[in-house]
């Protein structure tokens, strides 16, 4: 139950992130981190949003795949709902601004998700809902430094930046790398902890073009140290500015199962 | 009169052996009592302090229901000037806090707590401002770094220096959450403590949860003979608050404090009962040996109330010489063991009876009294049977053997 209710968490991030108005690249001869962060993650923020995923949770004994679909607006409200394997068929967990709720057909009952839970680092999965799931904490919460400007093979620009969370900030990492693609599609994003040692990173396998956009279609988050934990989600439809209903993030369509 | 002592004297250097055995008797008696229990004192004292440093005190203020639901919520206004109005010599300290069930995170880690925020110029009270430190400790109610206990830090797998992220819930039912670095690790006697509290200045956690109030008052006394006074006085002041004592607030350790002195009571009586019969015992012998003698005396014309007053005289020279050494004896070991016994190897299952790992013997003046009282009470009470049988003995009879 808990591994559901926490992946599904993670999911509502990688909605968001398909999410986006209009692609546009990163000007030449840019210095500003923060501009550059800023638009990366404009480009996770939009209308609406409806995905088609895939999650992989690889171990080595074991790995297990399963699916969901989404739905998404602006950046507030979520609702995301397993349709594979047909044990987790079914539940879902909705998303309203700093609110969770998870329902269970099983149980018939919806739960209201404390803030401790969510903000676990989470059994079965890699990712944790705190790394994804606000990534505008990136801009107020961070100092940003621009380190270093490549040009890549693809003819693509790429963009180191670091991040240091400020003192008081509730960011618990040393810092954090990210490299961002000149057409703001993140490409990876390392974890250090305090002693600055690299403890996660979140990679970007595959980036193709749906729904009309450049996404990052297919990232793993794995820690550094155990190279075979990880976890994979792969998008097989997005669709972005889709007409949603406005029912459909209440707690009655959460609970209505799947026809919300 | 002068006459009997020096016949009961006389008496009990006649028996040098037996009345050596019936000195040592005594005296292993009386020491082991004094000994154990000056070591229950110890106990029960150290209970005491640990249930009133461990941010209880003696006395504490707290907003009505918080002790069923623990949130700033339930909290409580003091004006900035207040001052508990307890006479100087009577109070050791006081101390504002806000406390809050809180969610405490490292890179790797996320644990549940008690936040506290604390002025730590008036924890001298607790053990905040006793225990060891390593780091540093907070300077100051502005202090925006946290103090952890060491096992917390090995759990959470951070350090001095490092910064932990903490959630908490504001005043307006909404969540707080914000990064704090780590000043100093508190090494307390106990790890359930070290588990359980993190610390930060009180006016930082104040403006963190948007709330100019605190949680609880705690108050600390120098001893706590004047406790329900004071606490009456508080009860006056805070009327709507609930205003409790450490008996009500650790309820476990109240108990186990008065289990303590029957626990005292109780091996004093076994080991006197044992001893009791020892000495009638002995008493009867030396009376049974002495017949003729008695028979004499008695034919002499010594008065039947002479005879007892003999033997009673008897038994309390014997009582009053084995107790002073018992004690003598008893304060030896208690000095022996003046640095305490380390239990350490049993800390644990120690902690769980809310005991440190080192056992202190706690002499008590009253108690050496009542040891002394009780015996000589005991040995003149053990000695009326035998001076009883002695008065029985006919002079013709015991002449004639």
């Amino acid at each position: 139950m808990f591994k559901v209710i926490v992946r599904v968490c993670v999911l509502f991030t990688f909605t968001g992130t398909g999410v986006f108005a209009e692609q546009s690249t990163i000007p030449h001869g840019t210095t500003d981190a923060h501009q550059i962060v800023a638009g990366a993650v404009d480009l996770m923020r939009g209308e609406t949003s409806y995905t088609e995923m895939s999650m992989l949770v690889h171990r080595p004994d074991w790995q297990r795949s399963s699916s969901l679909v989404g739905w998404t607006r602006g950046r507030q409200d979520a609702l995301i709902r397993f349709t594979a394997p047909a044990k987790d068929a079914g539940n879902a967990t909705l998303k309203q601004g700093e609110k969770m709720w998870t329902y269970t057909p099983k149980l018939n009952r919806t739960i209201r998700l404390p803030f401790s839970l969510m903000s676990q680092s989470w059994a079965g999965s890699d990712f944790s809902y705190n790394d994804l799931s606000r990534t505008d904490k990136l801009l107020h919460d961070y100092d940003l430094t621009l380190d270093q400007v490549v040009d890549s093979e693809g003819g693509h620009r790429i963009y180191f930046i670091t991040a240091v969370p400020h003192e008081d900030a509730p960011v618990v990492w040393g810092k954090e790398e990210m490299i961002i693609r000149d057409d703001f599609v993140l490409m990876s994003q390392t974890y250090f902890d305090q002693a600055l040692e690299p403890l996660k990173k979140m990679e970007t396998l595959e980036i193709r073009e749906m729904g009309g956009r450049m996404i990052a279609s297919k990232m793993r988050m794995a820690k550094l140290d155990e190279p075979d934990n990880y976890t994979e989600i792969s998008y097989d439809v997005a669709d972005f500015g889709v007409q949603v209903d406005d029912q459909l993030f209440t707690l009655f369509a959460l609970k209505s199962g799947g026809r919300g | 009169m002068k006459l009997l002592w020096q016949l009961s004297v006389r008496n009990l250097f006649r028996h040098r052996r037996r009345t050596l055995m019936l000195v040592a008797a005594i005296v292993v008696a009386v020491s082991s009592v004094t000994l154990l229990n000056s070591l229950i004192r110890g106990f029960q004292y150290d209970l005491a302090e640990s249930a009133v440093a461990n941010l209880t005190g003696h006395i504490k203020i707290l907003a009505p229901g918080y002790r069923d639901d623990p949130s700033i919520e339930k909290s409580f206004e003091i004006a900035k000037d207040w001052q508990p109005d307890i006479p100087a010599q009577d109070m050791q300290g006081w101390a504002p806090r806000v406390r809050v069930p809180a969610v405490i995170m490292s890179e790797r880690e996320t644990r549940g707590i008690q936040l506290v925020g604390v002025d730590p110029a008036s924890e001298h009270i607790s053990f905040v401002g006793s225990a060891r430190y390593i780091g540093e400790r907070l300077v100051g109610s502005d202090d925006k770094r946290v103090v952890i206990g060491k096992v917390l830090a090995e759990q959470l797998e951070t350090d001095v220096g490092r910064r932990l992220v903490l959630i908490t819930q504001g005043a307006d039912g909404l969540n707080r959450e914000a990064g704090f670095r780590v000043a100093g690790l508190y090494d307390a006697e106990g790890t359930s403590l070290e588990k359980a509290f993190v610390f930060t200045g009180l006016s930082r956690l104040q403006a963190m949860l948007d709330a100019e109030v605190v949680t609880e008052v705690s108050v600390r006394l120098n001893q706590e003979l004047h406790m329900s006074g004071i606490k009456t006085t508080l009860v006056d002041f805070f009327s709507g608050l609930d205003v409790l004592d450490w008996r009500e607030l650790e309820p476990q350790a109240a108990a186990m404090f008065v289990f303590a002195d029957t626990a005292i009571y109780i091996w004093f009586l076994i080991m006197m009962g044992a001893l009791v019969f020892g000495l009638v015992n002995t008493l009867i012998t030396s009376v049974m040996e002495r017949v003729r003698e008695f028979g004499m005396l008695r034919a002499v014309g010594m008065r039947a109330k002479s005879i007892v007053a003999q033997v009673v005289i008897e038994s309390s020279i014997v009582m009053a010489v084995s107790v002073a050494i018992g004690l003598a004896l008893g304060g030896v070991f208690i000095y022996w063991l003046r640095d305490g016994i380390d239990l350490t190897q049993w800390a644990e299952g120690m902690e769980m009876a809310g005991m440190r790992s080192v056992m202190y013997p706690h002499p008590q003046a009253d108690d050496f009294v009542l040891v002394a009282f009780l015996s000589m009470l005991l040995g003149v009470f053990a000695s009326l049977y035998p001076a009883w049988r002695a008065t029985k003995i006919k002079p013709l009879e015991a002449l004639r053997r």
